[in-house]
């Protein structure tokens, strides 16, 4: 063979090795590279990521353009949407074999998630991101300090924090022009009424979410300079879970009771509620109402829809009861806070305006924002069901168990009642009155039902209780205790609720539902039945879980303070610390605002309890045990200054191993609260900065080694 | 010390207070029912004001007290929430003469006069409503304002 023959095959042979490699290539199937979001693969809920890119490649080489490739976000959950509100986009490559989406915006639900990426054939990857942070809303109520006060006072509102615990604007500059991180609604019916409609905003705020102990306290800088401190409010903050959290302002302007929960937005409102309002009427005297209504699209339809609410509702204005009044009002959209209004409503004969704030579908916290009247409470959905007696109540057999609590507001007769009742249903559930039998705790500003035997707590109670299953009514009910056998508690108006709704944690499925409760007898406070499924004390006294509480407490005369804290059980004895508001110095501690609070007890289950659910933490039981709270004094002196320690006398009732209510009987003092089982805490957003302050703490460290 | 030596004095006088032969005793189902009020069964009382407690002394119920005497004994009378607070509140100083429209009441198993208009100095202060529910200074201040036509 020559040289030309070998060229030859060598040709041949290199032609035959490029033609197989061609063909093998164009056979291959392409190869997404994940670029990700830009500018970040975390961002706010409700903010957007930016846009999403992904190259594709065909070995090593990018496609060129026209490729379609297909970004596919979650539906629900954690997720967000791009342009237009797609949850799926479909682009082409461009001339470097990049595909990019049009914006992409998280949604409101915060947690981790994957948009899937695909093209064809059959290639895909994901690309991974977080919503952080999330968009509460609270409610509290209670005693205001300024304004001339003590004056009774509510506030709600929504507000935006991010994953480090920041108030940030929610959306765009498109969606919130104005650049607001959250808005509010305040009235003290005494002069200082938010503005209406648009509310108070609440702007940005870096580092509002700041770890106290256990504890946080969550910073409101409002547009409004007559509220809290020249326009900035301060909440006490204690998480039960990542979607909720008892809370307290915390400021020393005012004291109060409520709650901050997670925000499911947008939410279409369910078709039926329960709710109460309490509050305090023109003439400025404590009122309390209680009803069902429906919400049904208004016809014909105006621009923007509305719904038209329809339903009845129960009063006690100052001791002037009325029952099963007419209720009517226009429910407008909510706003992208989930804040909306009520007009209408004519609650009382002089309500006009109630705002609400959504939490989700079911539940939704409402305030009175008329400038002479005031009023907060909450609206429950009640599901699909058709209630009769024997939904009152889990089963115990041989009958239906719940426990109640219910609390006068600040500025009525001040008075807290807790108790436990097991329910007969009648044979004919629809039509005849059911009967019941419990044991109850009430302190009367200071005056306690004793028992006529034992002349200690509780009082036996027994009565009659009817819920309406009527179209329009549905759920409407009422309960009389026998009068006397619980002070002057006697008649409750009960609103039944949906059994999948948890109504101290409105974002928690389980809890059984159970009913709102008002007192419509003279006394007058709202409240919550909760249906009984636990009192085995080894689930909750004996439980290895820790537990969030808090309470409203009146002592004196119109005196207030209000803590909320978490602790736990160590061979059942109760631990914990928190926070205190004590604006009226009940604890004579030198600061209206009290971090490290010491609240310790060992409850001492009741004879009973296997029944009634019942522990007591008495100075007068036989081996003392009061329920101790421990102030350390404010003002740090030499020699130091001892902290306050006063003794409470508390009974407790387990609604179940996760939640209990707890109510305290003195002569100088009364309160209700509760305790509910804390859960998964760790997208709570200023955890996650500690988190990551502790990780770049550590870093750092190895870095020096 | 000096408010220590106050609350022994106001408790030394509450001890002091005889239950007054005018009223009628309770009945057990009233003694049930500690705050329930009949407006049926008001009295008029007229006394001497001892003196006026803004905060309860121990063993009082929750509220402002009055404490008055009168021809046949001294009297404490709850004054309920806030009635000594605020801009309204009702003005009273020791030695003045005072007249109390209420019902009596046995709670804790002492006899308590549930005030609901106190009339001193030319001035009569409601303090409870026909119901017996606390009236409070906003709600004075407001009736006045409504009164002198003001509107609310």
């Amino acid at each position: 063979m020559n040289r030309k023959t070998y060229a030859s095959i060598l040709a041949l042979t290199l032609l035959a090795i490029v033609f197989l490699t061609a063909c093998s290539s164009s056979s291959a199937p392409p190869v997404i590279a994940i670029a990700g979001a830009s500018p970040a693969s975390g961002t706010t809920v409700t903010t957007d990521y930016g846009t999403l890119t992904a190259v594709v490649t065909s070995n090593g080489t990018p496609v060129g353009q026209g490729v379609s490739v297909t970004f596919t976000a979650p539906t629900a959950g954690p997720s967000g949407t791009f342009a237009g509100g797609a949850s799926s986009e479909t682009d082409l490559t461009d001339s470097t074999g990049t595909a990019t989406s049009s914006l992409f915006t998280a949604n409101y639900v915060p947690g981790a998630f994957a948009v899937a990426v695909t093209t064809l054939p059959a290639a895909g990857g994901n690309i991974n991101l977080t919503n952080g942070g999330g968009v509460y809303s609270f409610y509290v109520t209670g005693t205001e300090a300024i304004n001339g006060g003590p004056n009774f006072y509510a506030l709600a509102g929504s507000v935006v924090l991010d994953a480090a615990g920041d108030v940030v604007p929610y959306g765009d500059s498109v969606s919130n022009p104005t650049g607001i991180s959250g808005e509010q609604d305040y009235n003290d019916a005494f002069g200082l009424t938010s503005p209406e409609p648009s509310g108070d905003a609440i702007l940005a705020e870096p580092l509002a979410l700041v770890a106290v102990g256990g504890q946080y306290t969550l910073t409101l800088t409002t547009n409004n300079t007559a509220l809290g401190v020249a326009g900035v409010e301060t909440l006490g903050v204690q998480f039960v879970n990542n979607s909720h959290a008892l809370i307290t302002q915390f400021d020393g302007t005012a004291t109060s009771s409520g709650s901050l929960d997670l925000q499911i937005l947008p939410s279409t409102p369910g078709a039926s509620f329960a709710f109460t309002l309490s509050g305090v009427d023109p003439a400025y005297n404590s009122v309390v109402y209680g009803g069902v209504f429906g919400l049904a699209a208004t016809t014909p339809a105006p621009t923007p829809p509305t719904l038209t609410l329809t339903g009845i509702y129960d009063e006690d204005d100052a001791g002037a009861v009325s029952t099963g009044n007419t209720l009517t009002g226009i429910a407008s959209q909510s706003d992208a806070l989930g804040r909306g209004t009520i007009t209408g409503t004519n609650l009382g004969g002089y309500v006009g305006t109630l705002n609400y704030y959504i939490v989700g579908p079911e539940a939704v916290r409402l305030i009175d924002v008329d400038a002479n009247d005031s009023a907060v409470g909450s609206a429950f959905g009640q599901g699909t069901a058709t209630f009769t007696n024997a939904s009152l109540g889990a089963a115990c057999a041989p009958a239906q168990c719940s426990v109640f609590g219910v609390e006068s507001n600040s500025y009525g007769f001040l008075y807290a009642t807790a108790g436990q009742i097991a329910a007969t249903p009648a044979a004919s559930p629809d039509t005849t009155d059911g009967t019941f039998t419990g044991v109850g705790d009430v302190d009367e500003e200071g005056s306690v039902c004793v028992d006529s035997v034992t002349l200690v707590p509780p009082c036996t109670i027994a009565g009659t209780y009817f819920v309406s299953g009527t179209t329009g009514q549905n759920g409407y009910g009422n309960l009389t205790i026998t009068a006397g056998d619980l002070g002057d508690v006697s008649v409750l108006g009960i609103y039944m609720t949906d059994p999948a709704l948890n109504l101290n944690d409105p974002n928690n499925t389980t809890g059984g539902g159970g009913a709102l409760v008002a007192e419509l007898d003279g006394l007058n406070g709202t409240g919550v039945l909760t249906p009984q499924t636990d009192t085995t004390p080894g689930d909750f006294t004996g439980s290895a879980s820790s537990y969030a509480f808090g309470a409203q407490d009146f002592f004196c005369s119109i005196c207030e303070f209000d803590y909320v804290g978490q602790g736990s059980f160590t061979a059942g004895a109760f631990s914990g610390t928190g926070l205190l508001s004590d604006p009226y110095n009940a604890f004579d501690s030198g600061s209206a605002m009290n971090t490290g609070v010491g609240f310790s007890g060992a409850p001492l289950a009741d004879a009973t309890e296997s029944a009634t659910g019942r522990y007591t933490m008495y100075t007068t039981n036989e081996t003392p045990n009061p329920f101790v709270i421990t102030v350390p004094a404010f003002v740090v002196t030499n020699p130091v200054t001892p902290p306050t320690v006063i003794d409470f006398n508390v009974a407790i009732y387990q609604a179940s191993g996760t939640q209990a209510y707890w109510i305290d009987e003195d002569t100088f003092s009364l309160s209700l609260g509760s305790l509910q089982q804390q859960g998964d805490m760790s997208l709570v957003p200023a955890v996650r900065r500690a988190r990551a302050a502790v990780k770049a703490a550590a870093k750092t460290k190895q870095k020096q080694k | 010390m000096k408010r220590l030596f106050a609350g022994l004095c106001v408790l030394a006088l509450v001890s002091a207070i005889s239950p007054l032969a005018l009223v009628q005793a309770q009945t057990a189902a009233d003694d049930k029912r500690p705050f329930a009020y009949d407006v049926a069964k008001e009295v008029t009382l007229s006394g001497t004001v001892l003196s006026a407690l803004d905060k309860p002394a121990k063993g009082m119920i929750m509220g402002s007290h009055l404490l008055f005497a009168t021809s046949s004994g001294s009297v404490d009378a709850s004054l309920a929430s806030l009635a000594l607070q605020g801009k309204h509140a009702v003005s009273i100083a020791a030695g003045q003469q005072v007249e109390v429209t209420g019902v009596m009441k046995t709670i804790k198993e002492k006899q308590v006069f549930l005030a609901r208009t106190v009339k001193v100095g030319g001035e009569v202060y409601t303090i409870r409503n026909e119901h017996g529910y606390p009236v409070s200074q906003h709600s004075r201040e407001r009736a006045s304002r409504k009164s002198a036509g003001e509107g609310l």
